[in-house]
C-alpha cells in the first residue's frame, strides 16, 4: 500500500529488448486487464503483480525507451505516465528500470534519468545468463552501491530472480541517492539557477535538477520563472553555440563508463557469437531474402495445413450443435434464428480462429527471436526509395494480424509524415480477418482436389504479395508526392538471437484468442442476429429463395447489384458486402446466412459453387471469385481500423481519406480483374 | 584537420574507430549519442553494404548509409 492506503502503482521502464515485457508477463501471469498486442508494446497496459507476503501492487508496463526526452508519440507515452499527466493511470509510486545486463552502460544511461524523476527506484538486472555467457562479470551489490539504487539480478525468461524481486517490491523502497554524474560547469549554473526557482515547491533537490534539464528540453510545465530563465539559459546556450543537450549525453556517458570501469564490467565480445555467424546468413543481400520468402511461405502453408484439423473440429462441433438443436426445438422462428443466425454466423467466423492463432504465434516467434528487427533491417533497402525507413516495418508486419495494433505500432516511427504515410497503407497489408474471405473464396473458386496445399498457399502468397506492392506504391505516392520530404534515415538496434520465450508468446495467443471471441461473441453475434432478421424478414413464402430475394435485405441487394454488377457480383454479394463493412470476417457469415448453411464451411462452399444467375450461368466462376478477393485485398471494410485511425491521426480528415482511397480502389481493381479476364476469354 | 576524417561508411567491416563528430540534424545527433554514438564513443563495424551494422555500447545498432555518412570517425590508432 502507499501512504494514502491504496494499492501501490509501479511503472515498468527499459529499454527495447530488454526483457522488460517478459518480465511484466511473468510477474503478472494472466491478471493482465489491457490486451496487448504482438510487435513491440505501444500502449501502456497495467497488470496485477503481488509481493511475497501477498500484497497486491499494479504494474504498469511502458512502451520500451532510449531516452526521457520523448521524440515518438510512444516515448511520450511512457513520459506522460512516469510524470502522472497520462489519463487513467495515477502517477506511479516506484518504478522498476529493467536493464540489459549484458548491454548495462546504454541501459544504465535510462536509469540515471530515471533516478531524477524524485521516484523510488528500484532496477531488476535482467538477462544476465547472457552477460555471463559474454564474459561479463556482474556485481549487482557493488552496482548498486556506486549508483544509488537496488539491484536485483533476474532472468525473465526462465523465471529466475522473481521471487527476489517480489521481495525487494514488498519493502519499502528507497528514493535514489544523489546525482553521482558531474553537470558540466556552463550547464550546472543553469541548472542551479532554474532549479533555484523551482525548488520551494518541490520536495526533493534532485527532482528540481530533473526538473530543471526538462524545462532546458522545452518542457512547458512548471513554474513562470523557472520557464522564463529556462529559455533565457537556451538563447545564451544557442548564442555561444553550446550543445547542452549533447554535453548532458556526455556527462552520464562518462560517469557510467567510470562506474563500469571501475566496477571490472565491460562489453564483453561481439565477435565469433552465434548471433553473427546467423546474422552472415540472415542479413545477406540474397541468402537473407531467402530466409524471409521461407519463413513467410513457411507462415503460409502453416495455416493451411496445421489449422485445417482443429478448423474441421470446430465445424463439425457447431454443425453437431446445429443438429441437436433442430432435435430439441420444435420448428419455427426461434429455431431458424439459433440455427440460421446464432450458430451459423458466430461458427462461420469462430472456426478461423486457428488460422489466426498460428498468425500470431509466428509473429511472436520472430519477435521474441530477434528476426523481427533483421527483417526491418533488410527490408529498409526496399522501403528507402518509397520514402520510408525500415522502420515501418514492424507496423506494417503487424497490420498482417490486424491493422489496429500495426496503426498503433506507428508511435514508433518518429517521423510524422512517415508515420502517417505509414497509417495510411497499414490496412492494405492483408489482416488475420481477410483470411476466412480468402480461404473461403480460394475454396470455392477450385476444387480441394485439383490443388495441393502448397498451391493454395502459393496462392494466398499472392494475394499479400498484391496488397504489400500496392501499398508501397501507395507509400511512394503519398510520402514523395504529396507530403514531399525525403526519408528519415535508419537507427535500429538489432538484438541478440534468443530461444522465444514461449510463455510470452502463448500469453499472446491467449489474449488474441479472447479478443477475438469477445469479437464473435459481441459484434459478429450481433450483426448475425440483425442479418438474420433483414434476411429472413418479411416472408412472403415457404421457398427459402425467395424469402430471400424478398427480404429487407434482398432488396438491398438488388438496389446494389447494377452497381456492381460490372464487377461480376450479385445482389447475394451485395449484401454481404454491405454487412461486412464493419468487419471484413462477417462477409463469410452473411454468406452462411444468406445461404442458409447453418455453420457449416463445406456446406458454404457447395452452395456458393451451385449459386447461379437466373440465366443458370455459374456466380462463383474463378473470375468472379478472384474479383472479390481483390476487391477484398483493397477494401477498408473495418470500423475499428476507421476510429484507431482517427484517434492516431487527430481527426476525421485522414480516416475518411483512407476509406475513400481504398473504397475506389477496390472498386477499380476488381472491375480490371473481370475486364482483363474477359478480354482473356474467361 | 577536418578533412582527414572518415565517415562511417568508408572504413572496412571489422574495423574499430572512434566517433569524432557527428554531421546530422540537432534530433538524429540526439538520438545517435542517446543510444552510444557519442563523440570519442568506441565503434567497430560489423557490416558494411547499403545499410550497415555496428557495435557500440555492447550492442549490435543498424544504420542506413545515408547516416553513416554523417558519422565522422578515426582510427583508434591515429591513422586517418
Amino acid at each position: 500500500m502507499n501512504q494514502d492506503g491504496k494499492r501501490r502503482w509501479v511503472a515498468v521502464v527499459g529499454n527495447p529488448n530488454a526483457g522488460k515485457s517478459t518480465l511484466f508477463n511473468a510477474l503478472t501471469g494472466l491478471r493482465q486487464r489491457v490486451g496487448n498486442y504482438p510487435g513491440v508494446t505501444v500502449e501502456k497496459r497495467t497488470g496485477t503483480a503481488f509481493t511475497l507476503h501477498g500484497e497486491a501492487m499494479e504494474l504498469i508496463d511502458l512502451p520500451g525507451l532510449y531516452s526521457l526526452n520523448p521524440r515518438s508519440p510512444d516515448e511520450k507515452i511512457a513520459w506522460q505516465v512516469l510524470h502522472g499527466e497520462s489519463s487513467g493511470v495515477p502517477r506511479p509510486d516506484a518504478v522498476l528500470c529493467v536493464v540489459d545486463a549484458s548491454n548495462l552502460e546504454r541501459n544504465l544511461f535510462l536509469v540515471t534519468q530515471v533516478m531524477e524523476l524524485g521516484l523510488p527506484v528500484l532496477v531488476a538486472l535482467n538477462m544476465v545468463d547472457v552477460a555471463e555467457g559474454r564474459g561479463i562479470r556482474l556485481h549487482p551489490q557493488d552496482l548498486g552501491q556506486k549508483l544509488g539504487v537496488k539491484f536485483i539480478p533476474t532472468q525473465a525468461h526462465r523465471g529466475k530472480g522473481l521471487v527476489e524481486l517480489r521481495a525487494a517490491l514488498g519493502q519499502t523502497l528507497a528514493h535514489p541517492g544523489p546525482r553521482q554524474w558531474t553537470m558540466p560547469p556552463p550547464l550546472a549554473a543553469a541548472v542551479g539557477q532554474i532549479a533555484a526557482a523551482w525548488r520551494e515547491s518541490l520536495p526533493a533537490e534532485l527532482r528540481a535538477e530533473g526538473k530543471a534539464l526538462e524545462l532546458l528540453a522545452g518542457s512547458n510545465s512548471g513554474p513562470e520563472g523557472a520557464k522564463k530563465l529556462a529559455a533565457a539559459w537556451r538563447e545564451r546556450f544557442r548564442k555561444e553555440a553550446y550543445d547542452w543537450s549533447a554535453a548532458v549525453v556526455h556527462a552520464r556517458y562518462s560517469y557510467l563508463q567510470t562506474m563500469l570501469k571501475e566496477a571490472g564490467i565491460g562489453h564483453g565480445v561481439s565477435g565469433g557469437s552465434w548471433t553473427d555467424w546467423i546474422d552472415a546468413v540472415v542479413l545477406h543481400p540474397v541468402a537473407g531474402w531467402g530466409v524471409l520468402a521461407g519463413m513467410m511461405m513457411a507462415l503460409f502453408i502453416s495455416i493451411f495445413s496445421i489449422a485445417s484439423y482443429p478448423m474441421e473440429w470446430i465445424d463439425a462441433g457447431f454443425s453437431a450443435l446445429a443438429l441437436r438443436l433442430q432435435g430439441w426445438m420444435p420448428p419455427g422462428i426461434l429455431c431458424d434464428l439459433l440455427v440460421d443466425g446464432v450458430l451459423a454466423g458466430v461458427g462461420g467466423v469462430v472456426i478461423f480462429l486457428p488460422q489466426i492463432l498460428i498468425l500470431f504465434f509466428f509473429l511472436g516467434l520472430l519477435e521474441d527471436s530477434g528476426y523481427l528487427a533483421r527483417a526491418a533491417f533488410l527490408l529498409d533497402r526496399v522501403m528507402h526509395p518509397v520514402g520510408l525507413s525500415g522502420k515501418s516495418f514492424i507496423p506494417l508486419l503487424s497490420s498482417y494480424a490486424c491493422a489496429i495494433p500495426g496503426i498503433m505500432a506507428t508511435r514508433t516511427v518518429e517521423d510524422p509524415k512517415d508515420r502517417l504515410t505509414t497509417i495510411l497503407i497499414a490496412p492494405l497489408m492483408s489482416c488475420s480477418a481477410r483470411i476466412p474471405v480468402y480461404t473461403t473464396l480460394l475454396a470455392a473458386a477450385v476444387p480441394v482436389a485439383l490443388v495441393p496445399v502448397w498451391g493454395k498457399a502459393a496462392a494466398m502468397l499472392g494475394l499479400y504479395v498484391l496488397g504489400t506492392g500496392s501499398a508501397f506504391f501507395l507509400a511512394w505516392v503519398f510520402r514523395k508526392k504529396m507530403f514531399g520530404g525525403g526519408s528519415p534515415p535508419l537507427i535500429l538496434e538489432l538484438p541478440p538471437y534468443r530461444c522465444p520465450a514461449f510463455r510470452t508468446v502463448a500469453l499472446r495467443m491467449w489474449e488474441r484468442a479472447l479478443i477475438f471471441l469477445r469479437r464473435a461473441g459481441t459484434v459478429i453475434l450481433a450483426l448475425s442476429i440483425l442479418l438474420w432478421f433483414v434476411s429472413s424478414f418479411p416472408r412472403s413464402s415457404g421457398d427459402e429463395s425467395i424469402n430471400l430475394a424478398g427480404s429487407y435485405a434482398g432488396q438491398l441487394g438488388h438496389w446494389l447489384e447494377p452497381l456492381i454488377r460490372p464487377l461480376g457480383f450479385d445482389w447475394r454479394i451485395g449484401i454481404g458486402l454491405v454487412a461486412s463493412f464493419a468487419a471484413r470476417e462477417v462477409f463469410v457469415s452473411t454468406m452462411s446466412i444468406v445461404y442458409h448453411v447453418g455453420g457449416e464451411g463445406e456446406g458454404l462452399i457447395q452452395a456458393m459453387r451451385t449459386a447461379t444467375w437466373p440465366d443458370g450461368a455459374l456466380i462463383y466462376t474463378p473470375l468472379t471469385c478472384l474479383s472479390l478477393m481483390v476487391f477484398y485485398v483493397y477494401a477498408l471494410q473495418c470500423l475499428s481500423t476507421v476510429a484507431v485511425a482517427k484517434r492516431e491521426t487527430g481527426g476525421w480528415r485522414w480516416p475518411v481519406f483512407m476509406m475513400i482511397y481504398m473504397t475506389g480502389l477496390a472498386y477499380l481493381g476488381a472491375w480490371l480483374v473481370q475486364l482483363v479476364g474477359h478480354a482473356l476469354g474467361f | 584537420m577536418e578533412e582527414n576524417f572518415l565517415n562511417l561508411t568508408q572504413v572496412g567491416a571489422g574495423t574499430e574507430v572512434r566517433v569524432s563528430r557527428l554531421e546530422c540534424p540537432p534530433t538524429t545527433c540526439q538520438r545517435l549519442r542517446e543510444m552510444g554514438f557519442c563523440e570519442n564513443a568506441l565503434v567497430r563495424k560489423i557490416r558494411g553494404g547499403a545499410d550497415l551494422v555496428c557495435w557500440v555500447c555492447g550492442t549490435r545498432v543498424a544504420l542506413s548509409a545515408r547516416l553513416a555518412k554523417q558519422i565522422l570517425v578515426e582510427h583508434v590508432d591515429g591513422r586517418s
